[in-house]
């Protein structure tokens, strides 16, 4: 569970968000794209406490809507993310493909472990060097493609676990 | 009011509505009752509880009363075999999803839920019990959330940002992972929107939000005072 870090935002960051918020003034909806731009422009792309607690305030959005709309759509993260996201989805289309084996061979090859394997929440996880994440989201959309794995913000379709890991083994090489 | 008056059926009874109202506004002032959770007269409604289905003459399937507006002509039925099986249904699954033990609860005798499952025979559940792990936010000097007795109706939501103005409450996150919570998921005490009126108290339909110092059986909430307070305001306006 997350609650409320007390460090501000710093200067740079301030004034970011406040160009975002005054781009899109008096926009209805404009909360989902201050969030998604500031989550881009994060170096980690997430959400800290903090710039929610500062986007509240400069557009008057109550905390607890900025809260809800943060936590409800699985695009915001609310943790740091790692250099390269492996999304797989969870979908039910995805899982009678077998994307439950998908995620624990990347959790395995990743050295994520499989403790706490949660079936009901959405997992999130970053290896302890920053460089990857892996996680979960319901659905993309294309179930036709099942089992979907979003790697880099890159659809993969019809993945199994050797071309996951073909994946993964790029990304390291090219990271080097 | 130049609003145009409809008539429509409810239970083959004849009623007088206006263009513009729902089908349990009209319901209510022509003396039926449908049963509902998530309403509470005066707020907004959302037709979250799916409590207050009714079936429509010529409509396959099941309306919300409290979010359909009525149309002239219309023949509503609020209680058949099917709609009384829906609602029994219903009632078992927001049992199931928290941990609503009753005989410890400081609204046993006087819950909506609990009243609800009474009047629809819901003695027993068929499924088997979620028992989620959740918390009891103790942090408010008057009041206590407990997320054990939530059943997301959003009552005090609406009556916070509504009424209140404090906008202090939401749900977030999404499914059967959905919490309450005060602003950024911090603790109610923590609040710096919270006035501490205790409006959402008096709206929440179980025990999840209440006094403090109450000992089981001993919360009876007054959300009828929430509605004459919407009345007034909306008289007033």
């Amino acid at each position: 569970m997350q609650t409320l870090e007390q460090p501000r935002l710093d200067i740079g960051e301030q004034a970011f968000v406040d160009q975002v918020i005054a781009d899109r003034k008096g926009r209805p909806g404009a909360l989902l794209g201050i969030l998604e731009a500031v989550q881009e422009h994060h170096p980690n792309k997430y959400l800290p406490m903090a710039t929610l607690d500062y986007i509240a305030s400069k557009t008057g959005v109550p905390l607890s809507r900025v809260f809800s709309v943060a936590t409800f759509y699985s695009l915001f993260n609310l943790k740091p993310q790692g250099d390269n996201t492996i999304c797989i989805c969870r979908g039910t289309a995805c899982h009678t493909r077998g994307s439950r084996n998908l995620l624990q061979s990347a959790r395995l090859s990743l050295g994520l472990g499989l403790d706490d394997i949660s079936e009901e929440d959405k997992i999130l996880l970053t290896t302890s060097d920053g460089k990857f994440t892996v996680r979960t989201v319901a659905c993309f959309g294309q179930c036709a493609l099942a089992p979907v794995v979003e790697v880099n913000q890159k659809i993969r379709g019809h993945v199994n676990e050797r071309t996951l890991q073909r994946e993964i083994e790029t990304i390291e090489r090219e990271s080097e | 009011m130049s609003q145009k008056k409809i008539s429509i059926r409810i239970d083959g009874a004849l009623v007088d509505a206006r263009e513009g109202q729902t089908i349990l506004q009209a319901a209510r002032e022509g003396g039926k009752t449908i049963p509902t959770l998530c309403d509470l007269d005066g707020i907004t409604p959302v037709g979250g509880c799916r409590i207050c289905m009714v079936e429509v003459e010529g409509i396959d399937r099941a309306l919300p009363a409290c979010t359909s507006p009525v149309q002239e002509g219309m023949s509503v039925k609020t209680t058949t075999p099917r709609l009384t099986q829906h609602r029994r249904l219903t009632v078992e699954l927001l049992l199931v999803e928290r941990n609503h033990i009753c005989a410890v609860c400081v609204s046993n005798g006087h819950c909506e839920l609990q009243t609800m499952a009474t009047n629809l025979g819901v003695s027993t559940v068929r499924l088997a019990y979620n028992f989620p792990k959740l918390e009891t936010d103790l942090s408010h000097p008057k009041y206590v959330l407990d997320h054990n007795r939530c059943i997301l109706c959003t009552r005090c939501v609406r009556v916070c940002a509504e009424l209140e103005g404090a906008h202090v409450w939401n749900l977030f996150s999404r499914g059967i992972n959905t919490r309450l919570t005060a602003d950024l998921n911090g603790k109610w005490g923590d609040s710096k929107g919270c006035t501490g009126c205790g409006k959402c108290v008096q709206a929440c339909p179980t025990g999840a939000l209440s006094e403090k110092g109450r000992a089981v059986e001993e919360m009876v909430k007054q959300n009828e005072r929430i509605s004459a307070l919407a009345q007034r305001r909306g008289a007033e306006a």
